[in-house]
Order: C-alpha cells, then sequence, then structure tokens
C-alpha cells in the first residue's frame, strides 16, 4: 500500500567505506511517489554504490535507506517485493527465451498463475517485447536487452524503481522509447530513481536531482533550485525602445548589475542575484520609465547546472 | 442413442479428464520452485548436456554390442551380467560423479561471473530456495542419465550373475553419491565469488572429482563381484542406516553452510548451521555408543570412548575455529529475534551468532559430550588389566582434551578480536589464523624436539611439547602411567581456566543484549499482509463483533 506523504525512497545519512576509499559520505535525500529523481555525477562519484545499497545488494557502513518505510539493511525481504532494480551491466542467461527469461523472474517474485500470465503479458506489451517472446535473448540487440532488463523490473509491480544508467549505449530512438516509458510510470505513481550521464535527457524528465561527487551530496532539488541556489550571477539580455544610453547610464550606476555592454540592439549585463532580484530589477527600470519590451535571463541547463555545482572536477 | 453421439460423449470426457489432468499439473508446476524450472530448462537445451548424454548412451550400445559379440553363444550358460553390470556403472559414474557435481558448481560460479546472481539476489526467493533449486536441477539431471542407462542395467539382470538388490543399492548409492557431490559442488560455487578464486575452486573440485570417480570405479567390481548386498543380514541394514543417517546430517550441514554463504549479510546464517552441527554430534555419537553393543569384550568399551572423544574433539575444534571467527556484532535485525526473558537469554543465546556465543556453543556441546563419556569410563565394568586404553589414562586423556579445547579457541577468539580492532577479518580469514596458531604451537615443539637428539631418543615424557595436544594427548594415551601427570593438569587446566576467565567479560556482554522492538512499518506491513481472523460465533447465540451496539458472548 502506498501512502500518500511518506518518501517511497530515502537515504538517512548514507556512508559506505571501502576501506579507506569513502565512496558515500553522509548522503541524505528523499523520492516521493510519482516523482522522477535523477542522480548525476560524474564516474566513480558513489551513484552506483548507493544505488545497490538501496537494491539491498549492499550494505551501509552507516546510516540507513528505506524504501516504503522498510530499512535495506533490517528488512531487505520486505524491500525488494517494492523494489524493481535495473543495473547498469547485468548479464543474461544462456539457452533462455524472452519469456522464459521474463517467466523465470515471475516466478522469483511469488505470482503464480494467471498472475503470472497476465504479469508477463503486459510487461511485453509495455516493453514492446511481445513480438520477440520466443527468441533467445543472446541473439537480442542491447536496445532490446536494455527492455528485457526493464520488462524484468517491471514484473513484480513495484512502486519504486531504481535504473542505473539505463541509457547507456542505446540509439537516439531507443533513448526516446525508453524516456516516454518512464514518463508513463511516473505516471503510474512509482518513485523512480535514475541515473545516467545523459543529462539532457534527465533535465526532461525529472521532477528533482540529486548532484553527487566524490560520495558527497553537492546540492539536491529542481533543475531550476539548484541553479538558483548555486547561480552567483547570471546574464540578463534587455532591450529598450529608443535611446540606450540613458538605461546604460542607469544599469552601470545599480548595485546589483555589473559588465554592461551593447549588443547589436540588445543590452547585456551580469546580474548578481537569484529570480527575485532579476524581478526587482525590472519593475525598478519600468517604475525609473524606461520603455522596456524585453528583459530575458539565460536559463541554465542541467549540463551548465552540473558543472558549475561540480566545479569543474569531473574526471 | 446414435454411435457417434457415444463417441463424442467418451472423446469429451476423455478431454475433460485430460484438461483436468493439464490444469491441475499446471498448479503443481506453479508451486515448483523457480530455480528447479529456469535451471532445467537451460540445462537440458545446453550444448554441454547434449554432447554428455549421446556420449553415455552411445557408450551404453557400444558397450552392449561389443559384450555381446564377445561372450557370443557362451551367453546361454555363463552369467555374463556381472561384467556388463561393471562396465555399465563405469559408464554412468561419469556423468554422475563427474559432469553434474561440477555443473552444479558451474551454475553457481557462472551466476557470479557474469553477473546474474545479482538479478537472482534482489528477488523474493530466499537464499535456501537457490540452493534448492540448484540441487533439484542437478537431480533432474541425474534422473535423465540414470533413465538412459536403466534398459542396459536391465539387461543385466538378464544375462544372470546379477541379482536385483545388488543392482538397486548400487544405482541408490550412485543417486546419493552424485547428490552428496553437488552439494559440496555447490558449496564451492558458493565460495568462489572473485575470478581467480574461482579457478583455483574449479581445480581443486575437479581433482577431487576426479579422485572420487576413480576411487568408485575401483569399489564397482568388489561391489558387483564379493556380493556385497546382503539383504537377508541385520548389520547390512544397520550399516546402511549409520550411513544414511551421517549422509543425512551432513547433507544438511553442507546445505546450511552454503546457504548461508549465499545469505544477505544482515541475516542469522549461525542458527541453523549451529543446530546442524549438533545433529551431526548427535548421529557420531548415537552410532558410535550402538558399536560396543554389537561387539564382545569389556576393553571395547574403552576403545569406542577413545574414538568419540577424538572424533568430537577434533569436530569441535575445526566447528569452533569456524564459529569464533564470526563477526562479532549482531545487525538489528538478529536483535529482533533475540530471547526476551532472563531463562530464554541463558539457554538460547548460544545459538545466536557471533564469536563469543560460538565459543561457549563450541565448548559448551564438548563439555557435554567429553562429561558423559568421562562418567561413563568410571561407570562400565573394568576391562582386564591389560586392556588398552586403560580407564586412568582414558579419564586424563578426556580431561586433558577439554582443557586444550578451552585454552585453543580461546587464544584464537582473542588473536582475532585483537586483529579485527586494526582491520578487517573476514571469517575465513578468522579460520586461518585460528589455524595458523594451531600450527605453530603443535610445529615448533615438534621441530626442537626432533633437532635434539637428547629428546628424540628418548622415550619419556617432555614438558618441551606442552603447547602440543597432538604429541601430548598420543603420549597419555600410549605412555602411560605418567609421572608428571597431575602437574600436566594442572599447567594445562590452568591455561584453560585462564582462557576462560579472559573470555567471560565479552561472553556475559552478548547475555545482556535485549531485543529490539519491530519497528512501526513492519508491524502495519504485517497486519497488511496477515490480517488478525475474524472472530465467528461458535453458538446460535453468540453474535459477532461486527454487529454495532453488541459484543461477542
Amino acid at each position: 500500500m502506498i501512502h500518500a506523504r511518506r518518501p517511497l525512497i530515502e537515504l538517512r545519512n548514507l556512508h559506505r567505506y571501502f576501506g579507506k576509499t569513502r565512496a558515500v559520505q553522509d548522503i541524505s535525500f528523499e523520492v516521493y511517489p510519482g516523482e522522477v529523481f535523477g542522480y548525476i555525477g560524474p564516474n566513480g562519484a558513489g551513484k552506483t554504490t548507493s544505488m545497490r545499497i538501496l537494491a539491498t545488494l549492499d550494505e551501509p557502513t552507516y546510516g540507513d535507506a528505506f524504501v516504503d518505510g522498510f530499512s535495506v539493511v533490517d528488512d531487505p525481504d520486505r524491500v525488494r517485493r517494492r523494489l524493481g532494480f535495473m543495473p547498469d551491466n547485468f548479464g543474461t542467461y544462456e539457452n533462455v527465451s524472452v519469456i522464459e527469461y521474463l517467466d523465470f523472474f515471475a516466478r522469483a517474485y511469488g505470482l503464480i498463475g494467471k498472475e503470472r500470465r497476465v504479469a508477463i503479458d503486459s510487461v511485453m506489451e509495455f516493453t514492446l517485447l511481445n513480438t520477440m517472446a520466443e527468441k533467445p535473448i543472446n541473439g537480442l540487440s542491447k536496445g532490446m536487452k536494455q527492455r528485457l532488463c526493464l520488462g524484468r523490473t517491471l514484473i513484480h509491480n513495484p512502486s519504486v524503481l531504481i535504473l542505473d544508467e539505463p541509457a547507456a549505449g542505446l540509439d537516439p530512438r531507443a533513448r526516446i522509447e525508453l524516456r516516454d516509458m518512464i514518463e508513463q510510470l511516473a505516471r503510474m505513481d512509482k518513485a523512480v530513481l535514475i541515473s545516467s550521464h545523459i543529462l539532457t535527457e534527465l533535465a526532461e524528465i525529472c521532477d528533482k536531482v540529486a548532484i553527487i561527487e566524490q560520495g558527497q551530496l553537492l546540492a539536491t532539488g529542481s533543475v531550476d533550485e539548484i541553479s538558483a541556489r548555486f547561480e552567483a550571477a547570471s546574464r540578463v539580455r534587455m532591450r529598450v525602445l529608443g535611446d540606450q544610453a540613458p538605461f546604460l547610464a542607469w544599469l552601470n550606476a545599480h548595485d546589483d548589475t555589473s559588465e554592461v555592454f551593447v549588443d547589436g540592439d540588445v543590452i547585456v549585463c551580469t546580474h548578481g542575484g537569484g529570480q527575485d532580484k532579476q524581478a526587482t530589477l525590472l519593475r525598478e527600470a519600468i517604475e525609473a520609465g524606461f520603455p522596456l519590451h524585453e528583459f530575458s535571463s539565460k536559463t541554465r541547463s542541467l549540463e551548465d547546472v552540473f558543472l558549475h555545482v561540480t566545479e569543474g572536477r569531473v574526471q | 442413442m446414435s454411435t457417434a453421439v457415444v463417441a463424442n460423449e467418451q472423446s469429451a470426457a476423455k478431454s475433460n479428464w485430460l484438461s483436468d489432468l493439464l490444469v491441475r499439473l499446471e498448479k503443481y508446476a506453479d508451486r515448483l520452485n523457480p530455480i528447479l524450472v529456469k535451471e532445467t530448462r537451460q540445462a537440458l537445451k545446453s550444448r554441454q548436456f547434449v554432447v554428455t548424454f549421446l556420449v553415455v548412451l552411445v557408450a551404453c550400445w557400444t558397450a552392449s554390442f561389443a559384450v555381446v559379440a564377445i561372450v557370443g553363444p557362451d551367453v546361454y550358460y555363463v552369467a555374463s551380467g556381472p561384467r556388463m553390470l561393471y562396465v555399465y556403472a563405469i559408464i554412468l559414474a561419469f556423468p554422475l560423479i563427474l559432469i553434474i557435481p561440477f555443473s552444479a558448481f558451474r551454475s553457481l560460479a557462472a551466476e557470479q561471473e557474469e553477473n546474474t546472481y545479482e538479478l537472482l539476489s534482489i528477488t523474493t526467493l530466499t537464499a535456501g530456495q537457490i540452493i534448492t533449486g540448484k540441487l533439484g536441477s542437478a537431480a533432474v539431471q541425474m534422473m535423465v542419465y540414470l533413465c538412459a542407462v536403466t534398459p542396459c542395467i536391465a539387461f543385466t539382470y538378464l544375462l544372470r550373475g546379477v541379482d536385483l538388490p545388488t543392482i538397486f543399492f548400487m544405482l541408490l548409492y550412485f543417486v546419493f553419491q552424485s547428490m552428496g557431490l553437488s552439494m559440496l559442488g555447490l558449496l564451492a560455487g558458493t565460495s568462489a565469488k572473485v575470478k581467480h578464486t574461482q579457478a583455483l575452486i574449479s581445480l581443486l573440485l575437479v581433482l577431487c572429482l576426479a579422485l572420487v570417480l576413480l576411487g568408485t570405479i575401483s569399489l564397482i567390481e568388489d561391489f558387483v563381484d564379493r556380493n556385497f548386498v546382503d539383504v537377508m543380514s541385520p548389520m547390512f541394514w544397520l550399516a546402511n542406516l549409520a550411513a544414511l543417517s551421517f549422509y543425512v546430517a551432513i547433507f544438511a550441514l553442507l546445505h546450511a553452510a552454503a546457504t548461508a554463504q549465499v545469505s544477505f549479510p544482515s541475516e542469522n546464517r549461525s542458527t541453523t548451521l549451529r543446530i546442524r552441527m549438533l545433529l551431526l554430534q548427535a548421529c557420531f555419537i548415537g552410532w558410535m555408543s550402538a558399536i560396543p553393543l554389537s561387539l564382545t569384550g569389556p576393553q571395547d568399551y574403552m576403545q569406542t570412548i577413545l574414538f568419540i572423544a577424538a572424533g568430537s574433539m577434533m569436530f569441535w575444534f575445526v566447528m569452533g575455529w569456524l564459529l569464533t571467527s564470526e563477526w562479532p556484532h549482531l545487525s538489528r535485525r538478529m536483535l529482533r529475534t533475540l530471547p526476551a526473558s532472563t531463562v530464554g537469554r541463558i539457554s538460547l543465546t548460544w545459538l545466536n551468532p557471533g564469536p563469543n556465543t560460538g565459543f561457549v556453543f563450541a565448548i559448551g556441546s564438548l563439555t557435554a559430550v567429553l562429561g558423559a563419556l568421562l562418567v561413563l569410563t568410571f561407570l562400565l565394568p573394568p576391562s582386564s588389566l591389560l586392556a588398552w586404553p586403560g580407564q586412568q589414562a582414558l579419564a586424563y586423556f578426556l580431561v586433558l582434551s577439554w582443557c586444550y579445547a578451552v585454552f585453543f579457541l580461546g587464544l584464537g577468539k582473542l588473536l582475532v578480536a585483537a586483529v579485527r580492532t586494526v582491520t578487517y577479518v573476514q571469517l575465513s580469514a578468522g579460520f586461518l589464523l585460528h589455524l595458523v596458531l594451531f600450527l605453530i604451537a603443535c610445529g615448533i615443539p615438534q621441530v626442537i624436539y626432533l633437532m635434539t637428539p637428547s629428546l628424540r631418543s628418548s622415550e619419556q615424557f617432555s614438558f618441551l611439547q606442552i603447547t602440543n595436544p597432538v604429541w601430548v594427548l598420543f603420549s597419555v594415551i600410549q605412555s602411560w602411567p605418567i609421572e608428571e601427570a597431575n602437574i600436566l593438569l594442572l599447567i594445562v587446566g590452568g591455561a584453560a581456566l585462564l582462557m576462560l576467565l579472559l573470555n567471560l567479560r565479552t561472553i556475559a556482554l552478548d547475555v545482556s543484549y535485549r531485543p529490539r522492538m519491530l519497528p512501526t512499518r513492519v508491524l502495519e506491513d504485517e497486519a497488511e499482509l496477515h490480517p488478525a481472523p475474524q472472530h465467528q460465533p461458535t453458538n446460535p447465540w453468540e453474535t459477532t463483533a461486527s454487529e454495532p451496539g453488541e459484543r461477542p458472548v
């Protein structure tokens, strides 16, 4: 049963050390039903380690993680009933067809009789694998294998999905299809935690993101929130009707602006504040009587935010 | 009624019966272990199985034709059954002793190698189900091979010279041997988590299986020729019963060990193992105690006691090394299941995982066995003066054995705990530490002894060997009376007592653990999964509690 206000995924001060290597250090965040949560960071940042802990494949050194309120350390069996995990590097069985593979995992999750058949049919339909039911897994393309793995992840209808680099190695079409599937899953009120290197795609589907580097959580929230939080300065483009000189002088005299210059008929300045202060600047300019007919600030992409937050330390 | 209508009704009834059967079979198949279903599907489609099956089949046919051709017309008046059975048994031994156990090992090792084990371990299957499923698949393959060779074996009966009990028991022993070796293969598979250890374990397992195969082949001839199966003899049945009980106890222990190896770290992996250790110990003592009943002469009792004591000591030494190397911290999950009452804590704590409880469990079990044997040593009628071993020598042997066990397990446990303060020590590393400690204690005095000519040539007891339990205990039994026996007992007993005292504080801490409450979310889930049954009226005047304003009588 999913409780509306309870986070489906919760990491509480999670630490994981391998000898002297601190893979994960004090990570905490929550993911609620219907949310797609992006988990981004450079290679070796600790994404996979924390995802493996959530998937009950590893144990934290300190702290705990919860899935639907159950500790992954104390109640892994209850967690497994609610969780679907798609690892970045998964193996397949030899001499097994697509339908046999799904049938095995359906049985392994305790589905029997009609329930199992319905689950297999719906998963094959969802992942568009219907035409390949009898095909041996080893003969499938990378994209098809990814779909099959997603199908396996969904076979027991879990309320929580953990997808580690699900789009890696997929062609653009397969990526778009995968993105659509994830959006559909979120609409089904599932909590989705997804890691990917393809940040543009994550930005499109994620409600929230967490940025992790060297095992530490640097930021969490929506892309705009993080952008606003970390933005020390942003570029603002303005266009005024008539003479630009008085407006240029006004901007130069303003406390929050600097590096004012003219680019064609557009005035560009660096603004040292967030969205609130930009709104104040716009109000003050209008109140000062300048005929402004364009005012825009450049929105940072997830890539910009990531590079900014990780301070270019990406390996 | 026309003939066509009757035929239709008959075919409808037949199809109904068939569809009912199919539905029923499907229902049963749904309950089968998923691993068994998957592994069987995979195994029967694999190239290795097809090739081995064909080789076995072709070998059986070839052997049949060859033997019939060689025997020729003699077949009518010469009993050539034993010779044929021997050939078929060798052919059958190859897949059953070599191929199936190795396939069982590979099936688990390959899961680790190809990253499929992780996907398996996050399903709702338990570790026990995974091991049992793999074992079931080995059993299915074994049945297929047996079915292929059975017609040939039946043919040997027709050739005369072999009776049905011999054939039956030979096949039965093959089945048990194959299943036991498959269990061993699976246990080896659970240990092969890294590639280089996997290669080493594969090699060792193949060598071990090849040796067993050679041993079996050499025994088959005797088995067939010497008419080993004597169903009329009570001893035959008794020996088989004893072997079966040992087999079951060891098999259960290996199964628990393999399951523990693949269980989630926070799970209790020790209690089942401890219970099965006790089962094996009980089996050993039971059958050893039965031996004197079948023998004559009081001196046999003393030798049986010596044998049980030596066997138990070795068993609990090795088990104690493993138990005292367990991880010292109980997971929160395990803390939930601890006994709550004082009596429960005192009596059941020793089944919980951990080195302290393991130390007490091993020593406690050994104390029970050696104590009982000590009482028996004095209660049994005295043997003749020349009987070996003497009553007094045996009593010293039992007490010294106990002291050495306490000393070495206690010291090893402290050593492992000390190393754990510096670095992470796995169970296998802890076991090795114990082994190294024991080898040093035995080896150094032995080397000095052998390198000193005056000591080497002397037949007297030497205190130089006091740290070497093997030498001391052997001397006590062989060279009794020993003048220094009481001093020896005082020193070794004092050392054992010291070890007990040094370990006492941590042991007391383990008993003081209190059970943790179940988290609210778990209680909610339990209530959801297993709702309390609604109160049902038990007599006509009683009403249900659900009716407003009324209470059940």
